[in-house]
């Protein structure tokens, strides 16, 4: 499975993150976001709509993203976040550093 | 995405296109005319198999293969030969070379591909095996070999770490006479990668604590420190790691604890099981993260169980994950047993979905006795 990436403008894309981000896929999605980063992407939506797995070797590839990017004053902003995903950021206490709302369009709203 | 890549070598176009449709139905493949091209595409993306022709315009079959020789990262990339040379000079040429195999034109295709799996499946077996090997010994060393032995006190630790598993640690010290750091953690990833970067951590986390003992004892002032080192120091960049620091005064009957997004500990007390509530960030995303120590008396007949994500992911018969709730009900359910850690996790894998935990297990389990028993008393309990 690979991830699907729709930009929204220049800096700003939506990685539709699928069923799960584990430690199966997650080498993929580092890859993929590297790509977007390269290609000038700063700010990165992820939609959680249906995912239903994410385990710690997912979430670590979201921190990897979020440091590569916070240095270009870039933002990780997670969109639709499913209730598997909320327990995960509710333990690690991440949601300090990713900003969390309900839609993938409230998350263009404030981005753009 | 196949498992495997495979570089394809061979002049002749029509040969070279019909492996490469062969074998794309199973691995990557990538294509080079002659040796040159094929040390363009090496240098690009190292392939787990080389197949090459050995007469080739350029650069041929016999100097590609000691170009791979001679290089440290690609001297052990498995290597056929495939060639319309018969003659048993070429032949024994190439067996000089030190190639895996050869093949000689024209060949039968089945032949071929069945050769191939075979040197992949030989190679991934070395490699699994030592990995294996490298990964076990760093399980061993991400645990302590023995346990605080304190009066009126029990401490139970089980550790299961999978071959696949990722960085659990476990680790203490006596900071000072009758005080003592507990360290659990989990550095994220899976496999011996993890593992490697749990091993680097654990060190990391270790000298931090003796280099602050002098001035602190604040589990909260140590995370910070932690916390910075792994923001600041290249080779910890890709590290991020749950950390539940706590320290220990058993004479007080005190826990002080500052965590890091690790798994919240439980507290079962005599008026029944709490969740140890209050936690920080991770570490190594935030350089700002601000962490805090909490304090948890621990009354006669009660324990502190931590642990880590390996249990609360465990999937139930019901299709749904343990959680936190799965875990305070299992140890309530082992409570005041002889063994509670192993009857919790039987409790836990009576209602799993598979026979066996999915990834690495690992459980404290801090039990102050019910009575304060006296010093000299002939009756007193042994202390595991």
């Amino acid at each position: 499975m690979s991830f699907t990436v729709e930009p929204c403008n220049q800096e700003t894309v939506i990685v539709r993150i699928g069923k799960a981000l584990d430690f199966r896929n997650a080498a993929e999605f580092k890859s993929t976001c590297q790509t977007q980063v390269r290609s000038g992407a700063r700010n990165f939506i992820l939609d959680f709509s249906e995912t239903g797995i994410l385990d710690s070797t997912g979430l670590g590839s979201i921190f990897s993203l979020y440091r590569q990017v916070s240095p270009l004053e870039g933002q990780v902003v997670f969109a639709a976040v499913s209730r598997p995903v909320q327990v995960v950021v509710q333990l690690t206490r991440t949601y300090k550093v990713f900003r969390q709302f309900p839609s993938v369009e409230a998350a263009e709203e404030a981005l753009l | 995405m196949a498992e495997h890549s495979i570089l394809v070598v061979e002049d002749e176009h029509t040969l070279r296109r019909l492996l490469e449709y062969r074998l794309s139905k199973l691995y990557d493949v990538r294509t080079a005319a002659n040796g040159e091209e094929a040390l363009e595409q090496i240098a690009e993306n190292i392939p787990d198999l080389i197949i090459s022709d050995i007469m080739m315009p350029k650069m041929d079959g016999f100097a590609l293969q000691s170009a791979v020789q001679s290089q440290h990262e690609t001297k052990a990339i498995p290597f056929i030969f495939l060639t319309a040379k018969a003659d048993e000079q070429s032949r024994l040429k190439g067996m000089r070379t030190g190639v895996d195999d050869y093949i000689t034109k024209p060949f039968d295709i089945e032949q071929l591909l069945i050769r191939v799996q075979r040197l992949l499946e030989r190679t991934k077996m070395f490699q699994t095996q030592l990995d294996a090997k490298i990964g076990q010994d760093f399980s061993q060393r991400l645990m302590p070999k023995s346990l605080p032995q304190v009066p009126n006190y029990s401490v139970f630790f089980h550790n299961n770490p999978r071959e696949h598993g990722g960085g659990d640690l476990f680790d203490w010290m006596e900071a000072a006479p009758g005080t003592y750091f507990l360290t659990i953690g989990d550095v994220m990833g899976k496999g011996l990668q993890a593992k490697f970067y749990a091993f680097s951590f654990l060190g990391y986390v270790r000298s931090t604590i003796h280099a602050m003992l002098r001035t602190t004892q604040s589990p909260a002032e140590i995370m910070t420190r932690v916390n910075h080192v792994l923001m600041d120091d290249p080779p910890m960049q890709e590290t991020f790691a749950s950390l539940l620091l706590v320290r220990w005064e058993p004479e007080a009957h005190r826990l002080t604890y500052a965590n890091a997004g690790h798994c919240r500990p439980l507290l079962i007390t005599p008026d029944g099981p709490e969740i140890v509530e209050y936690s920080d960030m991770i570490l190594g995303l935030d350089r700002n993260a601000e962490f805090k120590d909490t304090e948890v008396e621990l009354p006669a007949d009660s324990a502190l169980i931590a642990y880590t994500d390996g249990l609360t992911e465990q999937v139930l018969q019901s299709g749904q994950i343990a959680g936190e709730q799965g875990i305070v009900d299992a140890s309530m359910r082992a409570y005041g047993r002889d063994a509670p850690i192993d009857a919790m996790l039987d409790d836990v894998l009576n209602r799993s979905e598979e026979d066996e935990f999915g990834d690495d297990i690992l459980v404290l389990w801090l039990q102050r006795e019910p009575l304060e028993i006296d010093w000299f008393s002939p009756f007193a309990a042994d202390v595991k």
